[in-house]
């Protein structure tokens, strides 16, 4: 097991080298610092958002009392109602129309974010609902004979660039959260059962997000600078292997009978390690900064798995970058060449126009998602922004994975082929 | 017999570009010998070990380990001690010993005991526990030479290893190099351009300038070969008149060779005491002024300068 003599000796030089450690922890939280004072108080007022309905909703009858009722009209009216917390600004401007126009409306910009609710949405809860009241008949207390599987598809859609549609897709998770919580409440109580599972109405495991605070510019700029602290770590990693190329502790290492693996796997443990300090370091700096983080401890442990991925793909990055400089400022200067041009790309700042090159599993497929720090980042907002759970960034933490796997084969290759072969 | 050679070279060449370092070398080292390469700066001498411990690729030609090819050749075999330190400055020596013999493969029970020998032999024991970024410089040497016998390599590669040591701990160095040889039967090779160096440790040396192998014997036959006897060196005010006493003295009897080597002249004969009045007469018939003049007897370094017209170092 050479690679963990490798990895333990690494971590040393790591720990020991304090200024070094410093260096690497410090600078990304000076980075949020700065951020959190610049765009802390940027678009925190409590704004109405234009929302655009598209309700299809054609309604149902219930399933004891016959009633017709249309849960679609019931949510919409809950939406334009709904006001910020501790003030009376109404949360969104409703505004009713077909999907055509509301696409028109978010390409001028003059809504936020659309809404579609299916025109089966109150036929399938009232399923559900009678689902609920067979099993209790009959005394079944499994819900897996669930005959009506439909799932219930809200659709939230808009320019994922814009500032107004992260706020009004926070806020819409949230409403929608708590009326499905309210609804399997109340027909809960409406069917006396007890021992009936929640009925699950909506697809997506939507955790219980805090309130609605009013988001500022750094919300979302937050994630982005931890993916930045992640990337910069690809210097770090290149200067630190070009060292013992230059040191020659690389040529004691080539004679001996350690393996590229062993050196490279070796240092992946440490610097992992590092990147999910980094992570948790910069979000106790961003909350200290003001920001609204969403979802409990779960989303802590969530986001610092995903920083270790694309930690994993910094330092594949840096073993790239040590391929080719000759001494560790090289290594630093070049790190940061490609480091900061691929953190404007993956989108840490700001977002990119968009440039679709394909369509993968229904998804539009852009020329940054084929660097995993994009998937990364998504993945991070997904998490951090919206307080989402697994399910929700399977999509993203898989092309994430997939892209750093291949990342690192590249790095192993080019690293062995150019420092660990004998020399010509 | 076949495996008395533990390294052979065979037609060995290295060019990096235009410049051929090494140049069609053929030597073998024989097993439990120290084997000194002696040349001056740049001769080829690392270059030439660097192919031999297999860090190099040669350009043309082929190195046999125990009569295995290089590339096959068992890595525990060999243990190179680099001429400039390489070491990782955050760990301890105990820890850079263990690290380098785990990635030897070295058992852990065997590890254990040989860092503490190791550590007792290069009196870095008391170091032990010492960050080597707070190491001395001498110590680092130390170390630098304990990491290459971690594994306890058959053979020994020490490059320049007197190289920034102080006489003293030059002494220890050799006291435990012979002892590598002498109480553990190694292979030693070493590259230096001492001449004390390499006429006291070696037993046979050989000698590269510009990448070509001039001479490999023993250091006596070497020093026999140009001779007994003593060596003048006259060094003149006026180093335009070397050629002019070069040539008179040329036409002296019993006088072996005059040769200028870096604008001194160089007088080797067999009785040179016995010749000195004589030369001393040729000066003043001259008219010449001396500034400085020596007398010492045949030494290694002079058969260098007879071999390459040069001194050892500029």
């Amino acid at each position: 097991m050479k690679f963990i003599s490798v990895a333990i000796k690494d971590f040393k030089e790591l720990i020991r080298d304090r200024r070094g450690l410093f260096m690497i922890l410090l600078f990304p939280m000076f980075f949020m610092i700065i951020f959190g004072f610049a765009f802390g108080d940027m678009g925190k007022s409590d704004e109405t958002h234009n929302l655009a309905v598209i309700n299809l909703d054609e309604g149902a009858k219930m399933p004891l009392s016959n009633e017709e009722v249309n849960f679609g009209d019931n949510l919409t009216k809950i939406l334009s109602d709904s006001e910020y917390e501790n003030s009376d600004v109404k949360l969104f401007k409703v505004t009713n129309t077909s999907e055509s126009t509301a696409n028109k409306l978010i390409q001028l910009k003059e809504a936020d974010a659309m809404i579609i609710i299916p025109k089966n949405f109150s036929q399938t809860i009232v399923n559900k609902m009678e689902d609920s009241i067979t099993a209790q008949g009959t005394g079944t207390t499994s819900t897996d004979n669930n005959s009506n599987n439909d799932t219930l598809k809200l659709l939230i859609k808009g320019d994922s660039s814009s500032m107004g549609f992260g706020v009004s897709q926070a806020v819409l998770v949230k409403i929608i959260g708590e009326y499905q919580d309210n609804l399997a409440a109340h027909i809960q109580s409406q069917i006396s059962g007890s021992s009936v599972e929640t009925l699950k109405l909506f697809e997506g495991d939507v955790e219980s997000v805090s309130g609605t605070e009013s988001f500022s510019q750094f919300d979302f700029l937050a994630p982005g600078m931890m993916l930045f602290a992640i990337l910069l770590l690809a210097t770090t990693v290149a200067a630190s292997l070009t060292r013992e190329v230059e040191k020659g502790t690389l040529a004691r290492l080539k004679i001996s009978k350690m393996r590229s693996f062993d050196m490279l796997f070796g240092a992946l443990i440490p610097w992992s390690a590092v990147a999910a300090i980094q992570v948790l370091i910069l979000l106790t700096v961003a909350l200290i900064m003001g920001f609204n983080w969403q979802g409990g401890l779960n989303s802590i442990v969530l986001a610092m798995f995903i920083g270790v991925i694309g930690g994993i793909g910094s330092i594949a990055l840096g073993m790239i970058i040590a391929s080719f400089a000759k001494n560790d400022t090289q290594a630093f200067n070049l790190g940061i060449m490609v480091v900061v041009p691929t953190s404007f790309v993956v989108g840490a700042f700001f977002q990119l126009p968009q440039m679709v090159i394909g369509e993968i599993m229904g998804r539009s497929f852009q020329i940054y998602d084929i660097l995993p720090w994009t998937h990364i980042l998504n993945a991070l907002k997904s998490v951090l922004i919206y307080g989402n759970g697994w399910s929700a960034i399977t999509y993203d933490l898989a092309w994430s994975v997939l892209l750093t796997v291949i990342l690192f084969i590249i790095g192993i290759g080019m690293f062995s082929k150019f420092r660990l072969s004998v020399e010509n | 017999m076949m495996d008395e050679f533990i390294i052979e070279a065979n037609n060995l060449s290295k060019s990096f570009g235009d410049f051929v370092a090494v140049d069609n070398l053929n030597l073998k080292i024989k097993k439990g010998e120290v084997f000194g390469f002696l040349g001056p700066n740049g001769a080829g001498k690392t270059t030439s070990i660097k192919m031999m411990v297999g860090l190099l690729r040669p350009t043309s030609g082929q190195i046999l380990i125990d009569g295995t090819e290089i590339r096959h050749a068992d890595k525990l075999k060999i243990g190179i001690c680099p001429q400039d330190i390489v070491l990782w400055e955050s760990l301890t020596c105990k820890e850079s010993l263990k690290f380098m013999g785990e990635m030897y493969e070295v058992p852990n029970d065997i590890l254990k005991t040989r860092v503490e020998s190791l550590l007792e032999d290069l009196m870095l024991m008391d170091k032990a526990n010492t960050l080597v970024s707070n190491l001395s410089g001498g110590m680092k040497r130390r170390l630098n030479l304990a990491m290459a016998l971690i594994h306890s390599p058959e053979i020994v590669v020490l490059d320049e290893p007197s190289e920034g040591l102080d006489p003293q701990s030059r002494r220890v160095l050799w006291n435990f190099i012979r002892s590598l040889r002498d109480k553990e039967g190694k292979t030693v090779i070493l590259t230096t351009h001492l001449m004390d160096e390499a006429d006291g440790l070696s037993d046979r040396i050989a000698i590269i300038d510009h990448g070509k192998l001039m001479r490999l014997d023993t250091p006596k036959n070497l020093k026999k070969e140009i001779g007994e006897g003593d060596i003048v060196e006259i060094h003149l005010f006026d180093s335009k008149m070397n050629q002019k006493l070069i040539s008179r003295l040329k036409t002296l009897e019993n006088i072996d060779s005059v040769i200028e080597v870096d604008g001194i002249i160089n007088v080797r004969a067999l009785n040179a005491v016995g010749k000195l009045p004589e030369i001393m007469s040729e000066v003043q018939n001259m008219n010449i002024e001396i500034a400085d003049l020596s007398l010492h007897p045949n030494t290694l370094e002079d058969v260098f300068i007879e071999l390459t017209g040069t001194r050892l170092r500029e």
